[in-house]
């Protein structure tokens, strides 16, 4: 089985390597694991007006794994948080020609971005939840 | 033509070992010979027409060596049992036969070495036992180790430090580094151990506890509850053994 060409492209030069503060709140962090490989995936979001603004990620895993969490990054970038949900691993099977085998590093990907979108979104109604609070005790 | 009189006694040789290991049945594809339309009794080679027959789809990897559901085997009677079933359907026996027992030789062998291949192995036994026995692997997927994340992130970092730094030449940073690797991988090579021997305890209890059901008939709930924990065992080790390969990898 040979990987396809747009796998080896993001496997040699993968997109937006790297980390952002976890705890900021403008962050939202994803991390991932697959049982059956062992591979682990973080990807996080930098959010601005309900706007993905960046994106970055780092995988342990296999060049598809490596390659679909790239192609991830680079999709989520401009996407509001709403478009960023509707990504699926489908879309990620098809623009990469994952082989049947490699469908799970998809999947990686996808429940990926919905944790860092969970972690954001969480963050996000905490901070509104919290000065209310304070408001109601003192 | 010394050839096919040659062929021919291989055939013969080969059909008189298959003969006596027909004593064992197993599940075929069909009631009925698919050559000469008689009725086939469990046995490999139709007893009419010695053809040999499919093994049924429905088959499992357990019940194709004739062995419980248990995850502690008699290593000596798979490798037997593997040996005995691989004269009785290997390709190369087949060679000069027709082309419809030629893929069913070719089928059945491929088949019997998967499941020799994934018996054999404790860790592969063990996951194709929860996949049998959970229908879907999903249905009892783990919790997600969020601190073994944690663990695999903080010691990539370390060696992508350390790869940067080793061809740089001796220095006290790398050394530094390398020692904390070296703990880093003693560390994980004894967690590792201890996760191998609780899967082992685990493979006891759901021994008992199947020759006990098949008793007392049915223990559905603490049958999940066991292949649920080994579930977890087995994914926890994946990601520690991972990260010992890593490790194994970058210092060599």
């Amino acid at each position: 089985m040979a990987y396809s060409e747009k796998v080896i492209d993001h496997y040699n030069n993968p997109r937006n390597v790297g980390s952002f503060q976890k705890d900021a709140e403008d962050v939202g962090t994803g991390i991932v694991g697959a049982p059956e490989c062992g591979d682990v995936m973080k990807l996080q979001i930098k959010v601005e007006n309900d706007t993905i603004v960046d994106a970055k990620f780092k995988t342990f895993g296999c060049g598809s794994a490596i390659a679909s969490s790239s192609l991830a990054t680079e999709w989520l970038k401009g996407k509001s948080l709403e478009e960023a949900q509707k990504i699926k691993n489908t879309d990620i099977v098809q623009e990469l020609n994952l082989p049947p085998v490699k469908i799970h590093c998809s999947v990686l990907a996808e429940d990926a971005i919905k944790a860092a979108l969970g972690d954001y979104q969480k963050k996000a109604t905490d901070k509104k939840s919290k000065p209310a609070e304070a408001a109601a005790s003192s | 033509m010394p050839e096919a009189s040659e062929a021919e006694i291989m055939e013969h040789q080969h059909q008189a070992q298959a003969t006596t290991a027909t004593s064992r049945e197993l599940p075929m594809a069909r009631s009925m010979c698919w050559h000469c339309q008689s009725e086939v009794t469990g046995e490999y080679l139709c007893g009419q027409c010695v053809k040999v027959q499919p093994l049924s789809r429905d088959l499992d990897y357990f019940a194709c060596f004739q062995l419980p559901r248990l995850l502690n085997i008699d290593e000596q009677y798979l490798e037997k049992t593997f040996y005995e079933l691989s004269r009785t359907f290997h390709p190369d026996f087949y060679s000069t036969k027709d082309e419809s027992e030629k893929a069913i030789s070719l089928g059945n062998s491929a088949f019997l070495n998967a499941a020799y291949r994934t018996l054999k192995d404790p860790i592969q036994r063990a996951e194709y036992l929860i996949r049998l026995e959970a229908g879907a692997v999903k249905d009892i997927r783990s919790n997600p180790p969020a601190d073994l994340f944690e663990e695999v992130l903080e010691l990539q970092e370390t060696l992508e430090t350390f790869r940067q730094l080793a061809p740089k030449g001796p220095s006290s940073d790398l050394e530094a580094l390398r020692k904390k690797l070296q703990a880093e991988r003693e560390h994980l090579e004894k967690r590792q151990a201890e996760m191998e021997t609780s899967l082992q305890h685990k493979f006891n209890e759901w021994d008992q506890l199947q020759e006990r059901a098949a008793l007392s008939g049915q223990a559905r709930e603490e049958k999940n509850t066991i292949l649920r924990e080994m579930q977890e065992i087995l994914s926890n080790r994946t990601y520690v053994r991972n990260m010992v390969n890593d490790l194994l990898e970058t210092m060599g």
